[in-house]
């Protein structure tokens, strides 16, 4: 018997958009507050939550769209927000002096009890689950 | 901003995501029971967010003005943006939005807070 089949935007969908949105919101104000506030402390760090906040808010509205053009904008928003994770990880770890105040990303997003790692992979994971059902 | 309004508006959502993870757990969509303890724990947050936009000229750390409205807003829209978003979802991921909404709240209430009294409290 086939599988039900399944939406990028629907069961488990609803969830990841709604973990998405959370961190987009999150990252999105406190990106406007370090920017406005005190920029000059930080510029790398407060740039790169910025950059973070953005791909946040592309995932979020192209996973709860979940049509084909919204996948792809999903994947690769995605992959380049692990990309992000990964690298800015690695670099606040390497040259924390870079990192005089904490991005959302630094410490492979330790700060936010590491969803940052977890959550794209676990979104790649789901465009992949879903991938045969999003040619509506 | 620490206070009886806090304190209940965290309780309120804490058992409200209780109830919201039975649901989860025995696969039921939310019904009418719990879109009502919804709603209360709504009220108490609206609450919450009026005294906090009350009391924002008098807070003692400065420089957190934007901040903290950023904050109240997101608490007031939380749990009605979720509940619409999950509005004709009938999987137990309508349940399992519900409880990540309802333990969101408390982190922010606790985190207004936080940036209420500013980094040194």
């Amino acid at each position: 018997m086939p599988e039900p089949q399944l939406r990028v935007n629907r069961g488990f969908g609803r969830v990841l958009v709604v973990v998405y949105a959370v961190f987009a919101v999150a990252a999105t104000s406190r990106s406007v507050v370090q920017i406005i506030g005190r920029f000059d402390e930080a510029p790398v760090a407060y740039v790169l939550s910025a950059v973070a906040a953005a791909i946040y808010i592309v995932a979020t509205v192209a996973l709860a769209r979940g049509d084909r053009t919204s996948r792809r904008v999903a994947t690769i928003a995605i992959s380049v927000e692990l990309v992000g994770v990964l690298g800015v990880g690695l670099a606040s770890l390497v040259d924390p002096s870079a990192f005089p105040a904490a991005s959302v990303w630094s410490g492979f997003g330790s700060g936010y009890l590491f969803i940052p790692l977890v959550l794209p992979i676990i979104g790649l994971w789901w465009l992949w689950r879903t991938r045969s059902l999003s040619e509506d | 901003m620490n206070g009886p309004l806090a304190t209940i508006a965290i309780v309120a959502s804490l058992v409200a995501a209780l109830v919201a993870g039975v649901h989860l757990m025995v696969n039921r969509p939310p019904g009418r029971a719990l879109w009502a303890v919804i709603a209360v724990v709504e009220a108490a947050v609206i609450v919450f967010v009026v005294w906090g936009f009350i009391q924002l000229p008098s807070a003692p750390a400065a420089g957190v003005g934007l901040e903290l409205v950023l904050y109240l807003i997101g608490l007031a829209v939380v749990l009605p943006a979720t509940s619409w978003w999950i509005r004709d979802e009938k999987s137990r991921g309508a349940a399992a939005v519900l409880v990540i909404a309802l333990l969101v709240v408390p982190i922010m209430v606790v985190r207004v807070q936080q940036v209420w009294a500013g980094p040194g409290a």
